[in-house]
């Protein structure tokens, strides 16, 4: 893994030389921005969860944006070929792209920081469910960088990428309410496919290993198989 | 490790399907250490999907490869170690400035801090890539393109170079540039070359493989070209006559009047290209026979080997046996 660091090192610079991480970035804090200000002046509590709700959101419409691009991207400007005709691997390669990707996510997080912070100096939130709240949409994100960046790796046309990482979301996004009218064993299998099922304990403040395990088993699945997609050319 | 007289590369029955088209097939070929080899063919032959293959880009469908002793599918990593690649159109990455992009893939090919530095500099002064060292790769012209591409190839000295169409869209001079440097490659380093420019190979290789359809029709074109040793010559005498007297020579394969030879008028030599067998004796034998029937030679020379003959000659057999 000695080209690990290289690789990263190449994948934010392209990350944050793309006018896309910047618009990225600003929206998002806008559009929480605004919603983090009008939710506290109207219900004067001091907590995050609906705008835990609204990141998780407005990340599933924001991440394809970031991924969509990754092995796309490479693969139309043939700039592919230079990187896999190089004595690095498959795996190095993806990771780093998978790593580059999700630190915007972080960074996105760490800037809406802010939003708890102001509630800590004005008031007294339980910290507890802002803890979760962050864990879990750092899993999240994994999870969504992992499917955007298998989207990435399976097309050269980027906004084909963004779309099949979006239906993605979208589909898992809603797929409990299906869930729930199909006969048992699989209602109960395909509710536990859910996004919004496993993220709803993290925001209001409960941790469930299971919860983990999911997000951390879509980002490891996808990252797999966007190995296996690039290797399999 | 490569180990010392074994072949650089080892292709053995090479196929390449994309889906239900053959790409290539059933190629084999080996290069040894120091050869400059061209590989000659129409677009869409098959000689990407063979570099691609040779770079380890590529699994072939069946078949082996073998570059430096580490075999393509079981070593992949290895084989990249080896060699280094030149793609056609030279794609790079354009938010990258040259300097950074050199410097990356010198980190890439395992080469680190004073030593990267010193390679990225060497590679640069030998491409004359000083003036541009700070502009970013998508604002360079197509000739700096090329050759941040060729340059990133030098770095970490591999002991394969493989050049797609290495001056494809450059201007003459540019052409003449990358030609010699790819010359003086030679010894350092094997090097490999695709090209569908006949005279760009026949300058540069000491061996020529000529590919069509992805079928290799020979490995050796130079020599297929040996074979058939043309002459050049100059007689002054009814064209007629200087046919049915070649004609009747046992070595003589060909005889051909070449247009616009130079002949200016009547009394003037007309000029042919006669193929005839290789031999000593060959140009003796046909400058006795006209001199026996009263026709005088001003000129006789043996032309150098025509691979643009034996192209033509291979890749049309195909289509006269189809036919």
């Amino acid at each position: 893994m000695k080209n690990f660091t290289v690789l990263l090192l190449k994948e934010e610079t392209a990350l944050f030389s793309s006018p896309i991480a910047y618009v990225v970035m600003t929206v998002f804090l806008l559009i929480m921005g605004y919603s983090f200000t009008l939710t506290l002046f109207l219900s004067h509590q001091p907590s995050l969860v609906h705008i835990f709700f609204q990141m998780f959101v407005l990340f599933m419409l924001t991440a394809p944006l970031i991924t969509m691009r990754l092995v796309a991207e490479e693969r139309k400007l043939r700039t592919l070929e230079v990187l896999l005709t190089a004595p690095v691997s498959e795996i190095e390669i993806m990771l780093a792209k998978f790593v580059a990707s999700l630190s915007l996510i972080a960074l996105m997080l760490l800037l809406s920081g802010a939003y708890a912070a102001v509630l800590v100096l004005f008031g007294d939130p339980d910290l507890g469910p802002i803890y979760s709240g962050y864990l879990g949409l750092l899993l999240f994100g994994a999870a969504l960088v992992g499917t955007g960046l298998l989207a990435s790796a399976l097309t050269a046309n980027q906004i084909v990428a963004a779309l099949i990482a979006l239906s993605i979301f979208l589909l898992l996004w809603i797929i409990d309410n299906f869930g729930w009218l199909l006969p048992s064993p699989f209602d109960a299998l395909v509710v536990n496919l859910s996004l919004s099922v496993h993220f709803q304990p993290f925001a209001v403040g409960s941790v469930y290993l299971s919860d983990v395990g999911f997000f951390l088993s879509v980002a490891l699945l996808t990252l797999l198989l966007s190995v296996r997609a690039l290797a399999r050319r | 490790m490569s180990v010392v007289g074994s072949p650089i590369v080892l292709a053995q029955h090479l196929t390449k399907r994309y889906g239900p088209r053959r790409a290539i097939a059933n190629v084999s070929f080996t290069i040894a250490p120091g050869e400059i080899v061209g590989l000659l063919g129409p677009n869409g032959s098959g000689k990407s999907t063979i570099f691609r293959i040779l770079c380890g880009y590529l699994a072939p469908s069946s078949g082996s490869v073998a570059v430096a002793g580490h075999d393509v599918i079981t070593d992949s990593i290895g084989v990249r170690r080896a060699i280094s690649y030149v793609p056609e159109d030279a794609p790079l990455y354009d938010h990258m400035r040259v300097a950074e992009f050199l410097g990356f893939m010198a980190s890439i090919r395992g080469l680190r801090g004073a030593a990267a530095a010193r390679a990225v500099e060497a590679a640069a002064e030998r491409l004359d890539l000083a003036g541009v060292l700070t502009t970013p790769a998508g604002k360079l012209s197509r000739g700096f393109r090329q050759r941040v591409s060729i340059a990133q190839a030098l770095l970490g000295e591999p002991q394969l170079l493989v050049f797609d169409e290495p001056t494809s869209g450059l201007d003459p001079h540019q052409v003449i540039a990358v030609r010699d440097l790819i010359r003086s490659l030679a010894g350092r380093h094997t090097v490999l070359i695709a090209s569908h420019v006949l005279p760009e190979i026949e300058k540069i290789a000491t061996r020529v493989m000529i590919l069509l359809d992805g079928t290799l029709l020979t490995s050796d074109a130079l020599k297929h070209a040996a074979t058939s040793l043309t002459l050049r010559l100059r007689a002054a005498g009814a064209e007629a006559t200087v046919r049915s007297t070649l004609a009747a020579i046992a070595s003589v394969h060909r005889v051909a009047a070449q247009a616009g030879g130079g002949a200016t008028g009547a009394g003037e030599p007309t000029p042919y290209l006669i193929d005839v067998e290789p031999s000593s004796s060959a140009a003796a034998e046909i400058v006795a026979a006209l001199a026996a029937h009263g026709i005088a030679v001003s000129e006789i020379t043996e032309a150098a080997p025509d691979l643009e003959r034996v192209f033509l000659d291979l890749t049309r057999r195909p289509v006269k046996a189809a036919a």
